[in-house]
């Protein structure tokens, strides 16, 4: 059983994780953040990421047949390297989200993927 | 009389342990120096929460209360229990306090006493910093008003429109939750508790409907709506002058004079808040009327400027 700070500590024990940050989605709320990039500003890329989630579960909602969506995790590669997002789901608010930037040379995504999967069934049982 | 940030900030300084008492608004708990818990009756509480998603019964709650004690918290006992996790628990607390603080600083009229030692059931699972605790309430404020800048809807039972303005909506579950539990008598605050979600998530997913056009303000109710306990209250009295902003018309205008246009959106919310509840005391506002014919009027030229860029 995990807690919220330990489980931080694990998403940056991940092979080539740079930065993470646990985030509230529905308010947008930096629950907590690790890594040691100075120029990352937690509040605002929490705030900045849960929308973009937000933005993404809308327009999956209205391309998806059915018209309802449950993302399991996100992929997004950029010229630094890739950036993983992974909803939670609690029973009590949320999604919680992780974060996680991994280095494009030394990260493996499968991995990474798997971990944060363990992870998730560590942190919160559904 | 001291702000409830001076002395927060004071106690946080002495690295005191113990609860303060705002009066209605609520009780902060701090463990040296730190918020650890906070409970205000505007916002659900942390064994709310976990009552209402089922996990835990009401006398699981009231056996761990009367269990704990100094060397065993209660929230050690829950997580011992196998009822939750300690990462669950940490979220759900971290979530209460960040709600009910939020309710508990704009909330006037009280007098902050503080009685050292006293400990909250669950004991600490999350340090807050007081001056990270008020950034995070004013960021929350930023984003509602960017959401859907007035806060009329915020105290009035949630009515959602007959017939929806558009060919299909895309809802988050939460909002779906709001509408599905709305019986035209509840206030967001009354769905919180219902829900058993925190106050704010709740109160940003009216907004959200708000601004999708999807409510519509419930007829003549305007000027009857009371302010419930722990609201944040919009009277410039009773606001440090620091945070008084000063595009507004000072209260000591005389009665009759026109009303001054205010600046940015700030202003109307504020204008609207005082209106609604503070009737009497701001006679140079114009007076709110419970027409919902005005509002619907707004939100569809609001819905066709959008729609225009």
């Amino acid at each position: 059983m995990l807690g919220i700070e330990d489980c931080l500590a694990e998403v940056m024990a991940i092979p080539g994780a740079l930065d993470a940050i646990m985030i509230d989605q529905t308010s947008g709320t930096a629950v907590a953040t690790g890594g040691g990039n100075r120029h990352l500003d937690a509040e605002r890329s929490a705030a900045g990421l849960g929308e973009t989630l937000r933005a993404m579960l809308d327009g999956l909602a209205t391309t998806s047949p059915g018209g309802t969506v449950r993302i399991r995790d996100v992929i997004i590669t950029t010229d630094d390297g890739h950036h993983l997002l992974k909803p939670l789901e609690t029973v009590f608010d949320g999604p919680l989200v992780i974060y996680v930037h991994l280095d494009s040379q030394r990260s493996n995504l499968a991995l990474a993927r798997h971990r944060l999967q363990a992870l998730s069934g560590r942190l919160i049982t559904m | 009389m001291p702000t409830t940030e001076n002395v927060l900030n004071g106690l946080a300084e002495d690295r005191a342990t113990g609860a303060l008492h705002l009066g209605g608004a609520g009780t902060l708990y701090l463990t040296g120096g730190h918020v650890t818990c906070a409970e205000s009756p505007a916002a659900p509480r942390v064994e709310d929460l976990l009552a209402a998603c089922g996990r835990i019964s009401d006398h699981a709650v009231r056996q761990a209360m009367r269990a704990q004690d100094e060397g065993r918290p209660g929230g050690e006992l829950l997580v011992a229990q196998g009822v939750l996790t300690k990462g669950e628990l940490e979220f759900c607390v971290l979530g209460a306090v960040l709600d009910a603080v939020y309710f508990m600083f704009d909330a006037p009229g009280h007098r902050p006493w503080f009685r050292p030692g006293e400990r909250h059931w669950l004991g600490p699972q999350w340090y807050f910093d007081v001056t990270g605790l008020f950034q995070e309430c004013k960021r929350r404020r930023t984003q509602l008003d960017r959401t859907w800048p007035s806060a009329e809807l915020d105290s009035l039972p949630v009515v959602p429109v007959g017939r929806v303005p558009a060919q299909r909506v895309v809802l988050t579950s939460l909002q779906w939750e709001v509408v599905a539990c709305a019986d035209s008598t509840a206030t967001p605050a009354d769905l919180a508790h219902r829900l058993g979600r925190p106050a704010y998530s709740v109160l940003l997913a009216v907004r959200q409907l708000a601004a999708a056009g999807l409510l519509r303000v419930p007829r003549g109710e305007i000027a009857a709506a009371p302010a419930p306990p722990g609201a944040p209250s919009e009277t410039p009295e009773e606001r440090p002058a620091a945070e008084r902003r000063d595009a507004r018309v000072p209260p000591e205008a005389p009665a009759g004079a026109l009303p001054r246009r205010v600046a940015g959106v700030r202003g109307i919310r504020d204008a609207v808040a005082e209106g609604a509840h503070t009737s009497g005391t701001a006679q140079w506002l114009p007076p709110a009327t419970g027409d919902p014919t005005d509002v619907n009027l707004l939100i569809r030229l609001r819905n066709a400027l959008e729609a225009l860029t």
